[in-house]
C-alpha cells in the first residue's frame, strides 16, 4: 500500500457494447478504486480509448493491465506513470461574483506570486446569475492548487473536472502496429 | 455454406451450429425459448438435443462433453431463471478453461431493461465469468455471432462464451442462410508467435540443471501436447509431475511420470518442488492448491513458465523466463536442444520420497486392516478392474482427490473434474456429458453423497437417455472434506456436516438404473465386476468409513514441506 502511486492505464478497445463493463469489473473484482475514468473515440474509426487513473503499486498495475488485455475487445492496454506521458485535465469552476469583484483573480495571484503561475491557465468563460465561470486546464495538482485557494477563501460554489486527458509518446499508429 | 429457402432466426442458429459441426447440445425449454425448441421439433434430424433436468446439470454435461471428447460443448436456456441457472457451470468452465458455448434466450428486444417477465440482465452477470459473451436482436446477426463464439471458445486458451438471442431474433426469417467461419479477429491472438531466443534460454538453463523438474497442467490436453511432453521428458530425462487438471496426459506408468503436485497431491512431487534448481512449468497457472505458501514454495528453483494465457504469466509466481505460446510448439522445438542427462541420483530421492508416502498413506488406503471399508480400496478396485482404461469423472470433495490420487490412466483426456471452482454437483451431469460425447468409452463416476444430492435429479437424463454411466457412490454420511478440515483444525465440530441420507438404493431403483449396497471388503470386487459387465448405467453404493481423511495434505496456507500425514502430525 505504501508504495501506491498514480498510474494512468490506457485501453483501446473494439467499440462494442459491453466492454465497459468487462474493464470495470477487472478493478471491481479486486475492490480497487477508480480515481478517474474516461472514455473516447480514439483517432481511428471504430476504435474507443479508455483513460484510467488509480492509485496502486506498479504490480497491481501490471496484473490489472494484463487481465484487460486478456478480454476479447481489447486491442491493446498498457499503464505508466503520469510522468511518462503529457496528462492533463480540463475544470470549470463556479465562483461567486460578488467577492470577485472586489478582489479579482489578479490581484490575489499579485498579491501571491507564489500561485500567479497557478492561475494563470484560468479564463472567463461565463457571467450569469451573480457567478463567474472560470475555465482552466493543466495539470492535475495545478487543478487542484487552484480548487484549494478558492475553497479557503469561500469563493468555490461548484467545480466540474474532465478526468485525465491524455496524449501519449507514441502516436495511436504506432501503439496499434500490427494490430490494424 | 448456403440456402436461399426463407427460415427463421432459429432455425439459422441451428443450421450455424450444424456447420460447425455440433450434432448434439444439453438444454431446458422454457417461454421465451419455444421458438427455438420449435425449430428443433422441425429439424430433430439434424440436431440431437439432450433435456437434462436441470439448466446446471445442461451446462455440466456440455462440460463433461468437451473435456471428454476435445469438442466445443453446446448448452441452450430459456431467459431469466433458465439462464441463471447456468452461471455457476460457466464460472467452472471459465477456471478451468472448458469450452462450451451457452445459448440463452432473452426477452424480445423492444422489452429489454422493462423487468419483462422472466428477464434476467445475464450479459452483465456472465462478463465476469466468460471468455465472450454477446447478445443477439436481430436474424440477421444470428450465423456471424456464432462463427465468432465458437472461434473464441476453442482456441488460445479456451473458456466459456454466452450467446444472448433476444426472441424477436429468433422469430424473424431471413431470406436464405449463409455461414462463413470465424478464423481470426484483430482483437484477439488466437496463437501467439513463440520467441524463440526465449526458448533457447529455457533448454539452456534446463540443460545446465541438475535436479530439473517438469511440471505440467490441463493445458497439455488442451494444446494436444502428449506426445511433445512425454518425448521431451524423455530426452531430457526430466522428472514430470501433474496438477490434478493435468492427470492422465501422461500414462500414470510412466517411468518419468512421479505424480501430482498440491494440497493432496504426491509427496515425491512436493518435495521435488521444494529441491528443484530449475521447474519448467507447462500449461498450469500455480494455483494456491497447487503452491501452498507462496513465500516458501521452490525457492531454490529458477522458474520457466509457458502458457498460451498472458495474463497467468508473472500474475503468481514470477519467472525467470516466461513463454507466451502454444505448450505442443513450445515442447517440441525445446526438445530440439535439450540435452540427455544422468539425473539418476534425483530419480532415486523422488523414489525415496514415494516410498515413504507408500509406508506412511498409500498402504494403509489400499489395503486396511481396519473392518470399514476405505474410498482407496474402492477407487483401486475400479482401476484394477478396468486396467486403467476408464474414464474417471469425480464431483467434488474427499472422492475427488482419492479419485485422483488412486485412478490410474493409460489414455489421455481421462480424469474430469472440477479443478478451479470445485463445484459441487458437477459430477453426475459431467459424467453424462462425457459418455455421450465417447459412448464407446467406459465412464466411471466417483461422487460422495452431498454432491450427488446437488444434481441427483440427472438420474431423470440417465434414465431418459439410458445413459450407460457408472456411478459409485462412496457414502460416508458427511460432506466429509469440509467433516475433514473441521476434524482437523476446529476441534471436531462437526457444524453442518453429518448427512441425513434417503435410501439410495430405492432412488437408483425409482430411476430404473441396476443398483447395489456394498459394506463389506469381501463383497467389493465382486460388486465392482458385476457394475462393469452390466451394460448400461449402473448405481453401486459403497459404505465408506465416515471420518477417515485424505491424505498427506498441506493444510491450506502451509509450505508444501509441511505435510500431514495423519491427524497428529
Amino acid at each position: 500500500m505504501e508504495n501506491n502511486r498514480e498510474y494512468i492505464i490506457s485501453v483501446f478497445t473494439e467499440n462494442h457494447p459491453g466492454i465497459l463493463f468487462r474493464i470495470a469489473s477487472v478493478f471491481l473484482r479486486r475492490k480497487i478504486n477508480i480515481e478517474s475514468f474516461k472514455v473516447s473515440d480514439s483517432p481511428v474509426k471504430g476504435i474507443s480509448l479508455f483513460t484510467i487513473v488509480v492509485l496502486v503499486e506498479e504490480a497491481m498495475a501490471r496484473t490489472l493491465v494484463q487481465q484487460i488485455n486478456k478480454t476479447v475487445d481489447v486491442l491493446k492496454a498498457g499503464y505508466y506513470t503520469a510522468e511518462g506521458q503529457l496528462s492533463q485535465e480540463v475544470a470549470l469552476f463556479k465562483v461567486k461574483k460578488a467577492i470577485l469583484r472586489g478582489d479579482t483573480l489578479e490581484q490575489i495571484s499579485r498579491r501571491h506570486p507564489l500561485r500567479l503561475l497557478q492561475m494563470n491557465g484560468a479564463s472567463r468563460t461565463g457571467n450569469n446569475d451573480g457567478y463567474l465561470i472560470l475555465r482552466k486546464s493543466g495539470y492535475k495538482e495545478e487543478i487542484d492548487a487552484l480548487r484549494d485557494e478558492l475553497k479557503e477563501r469561500g469563493l468555490l460554489v461548484e467545480l466540474s473536472r474532465s478526468g485525465s486527458i491524455i496524449l501519449h509518446r507514441e502516436t495511436v499508429e504506432e501503439t496499434m502496429n500490427g494490430i490494424l | 455454406m448456403e440456402n436461399s429457402k426463407k427460415i427463421s432466426g432459429a432455425e439459422a442458429l441451428l443450421f450455424s451450429l450444424n456447420a460447425e459441426g455440433v450434432d448434439t447440445i444439453f438444454g431446458y425449454p422454457g417461454g421465451t425459448i419455444i421458438p427455438l425448441y420449435d425449430a428443433l421439433y422441425v429439424h430433430a434430424d439434424k440436431m440431437r438435443h439432450i433435456l437434462t433436468r436441470h439448466e446446471q446439470g445442461a451446462v455440466h454435461a456440455a462440460q463433461g462433453f468437451a473435456r471428454a471428447s476435445g469438442r466445443i460443448g453446446v448448452c441452450i436456456a430459456t431467459s431469466g431463471p433458465g439462464a441463471t441457472n447456468l452461471l455457476t457451470g460457466i464460472a467452472d468452465a471459465a477456471i478451468d478453461s472448458t469450452p462450451i458455448v451457452c445459448i440463452t434466450a432473452q426477452v424480445p428486444v423492444n422489452a429489454l431493461g422493462t423487468d419483462f417477465f422472466q428477464e434476467a440482465d445475464i450479459i452483465s452477470m456472465t462478463s465476469p465469468v466468460s471468455k465472450w459473451n454477446y447478445q443477439v436482436t436481430s436474424a440477421a446477426e444470428i450465423p456471424a455471432a456464432i462463427a465468432r463464439a465458437f472461434f473464441i471458445a476453442g482456441t488460445g486458451r479456451p473458456g466459456p462464451v454466452v450467446i444472448d438471442v433476444t426472441k424477436n431474433a429468433l422469430t424473424e426469417m431471413l431470406d436464405g442462410f449463409s455461414y462463413e467461419k470465424c478464423t481470426e479477429l484483430r482483437c484477439y491472438n488466437d496463437h501467439p508467435v513463440i520467441d524463440t531466443a526465449e526458448l533457447e534460454r529455457a533448454t539452456e538453463l534446463l540443460n545446465r540443471a541438475e535436479r530439473p523438474l517438469l511440471i505440467f497442467g490441463q493445458g497439455i490436453k488442451l494444446s494436444g501436447a502428449e506426445r511433445q511432453l512425454r518425448e521431451f521428458s524423455e530426452r531430457g530425462n526430466i522428472p514430470m509431475a501433474s496438477t490434478v487438471l493435468g492427470l492422465s496426459a501422461v500414462p500414470s506408468d510412466h517411468p518419468n511420470f512421479v505424480g501430482m503436485v498440491g494440497m493432496h497431491g504426491n509427496v515425491a512431487p512436493n518435495w521435488l518442488t521444494q529441491n528443484a534448481d530449475v521447474i519448467l512449468a507447462v500449461g498450469m497457472r500455480f494455483s494456491d492448491r497447487v503452491t501452498g505458501n507462496l513465500k516458501e514454495y521452490a525457492k531454490q528453483a529458477k522458474i520457466i513458465h509457458i502458457d498460451i494465457d498472458a495474463s497467468e504469466l508473472g500474475r503468481i509466481i514470477t519467472p525467470e523466463i516466461a513463454i507466451l505460446g502454444d505448450a505442443a510448439e513450445a515442447l517440441a522445438a525445446m526438445k530440439r536442444t535439450i540435452e540427455p542427462r544422468d539425473h539418476s541420483e534425483w530419480f532415486a530421492a523422488a523414489a525415496a520420497q514415494r516410498e515413504i508416502e507408500e509406508r506412511e498413506i498409500i498402504t494403509k488406503d489400499l489395503h486396511p486392516t481396519k473392518e470399514r471399508l476405505t474410498m482407496g480400496e474402492v477407487i483401486d478396485g475400479v482401476a484394477n478392474a478396468t486396467k486403467g482404461d476408464a474414464m474417471i469423472v469425480t464431483d467434488v470433495g474427499q472422492h475427488q482427490m482419492e479419485a485422483a490420487r488412486y485412478s490410474r490412466y493409460t489414455r489421455t483426456r481421462s480424469l474430469i473434474t472440477s479443478g478451479g471452482l470445485g463445484t459441487m454437483g458437477y459430477g453426475l451431469p459431467a459424467a453424462i456429458g462425457a459418455k455421450i460425447a465417447l459412448p464407446n468409452r467406459e465412464v466411471v463416476l466417483f461422487c460422495g453423497d452431498g454432491g450427488l444430492q446437488m444434481t441427483i435429479q440427472e438420474l431423470g437424463t440417465v434414465l431418459e437417455w439410458r445413459v450407460g454411466v457408472k456411478i459409485v457412490l462412496l457414502n460416508n454420511s458427511f460432506l466429509g472434506m469440509v467433516r475433514q478440515w473441521q476434524q482437523l483444525f476446529f476441534e471436531r465440530r462437526y457444524s453442518s456436516t453429518p448427512m441425513t441420507n434417503p435410501d439410495f438404493q430405492k432412488i437408483a431403483d425409482a430411476y430404473e438404473i441396476p443398483h447395489r449396497r456394498v459394506e463389506r471388503r469381501e463383497d467389493l470386487a465382486g460388486a465392482i465386476d458385476e457394475m462393469l459387465a452390466t451394460s448400461g448405467a449402473y448405481f453401486l453404493e459403497v459404505k465408506v468409513d465416515e471420518e477417515d481423511c485424505v491424505f498427506p495434505m498441506i493444510p491450506g496456507g502451509a509450505a508444501l514441506s509441511d505435510i500431514m500425514f495423519n491427524e497428529s502430525l
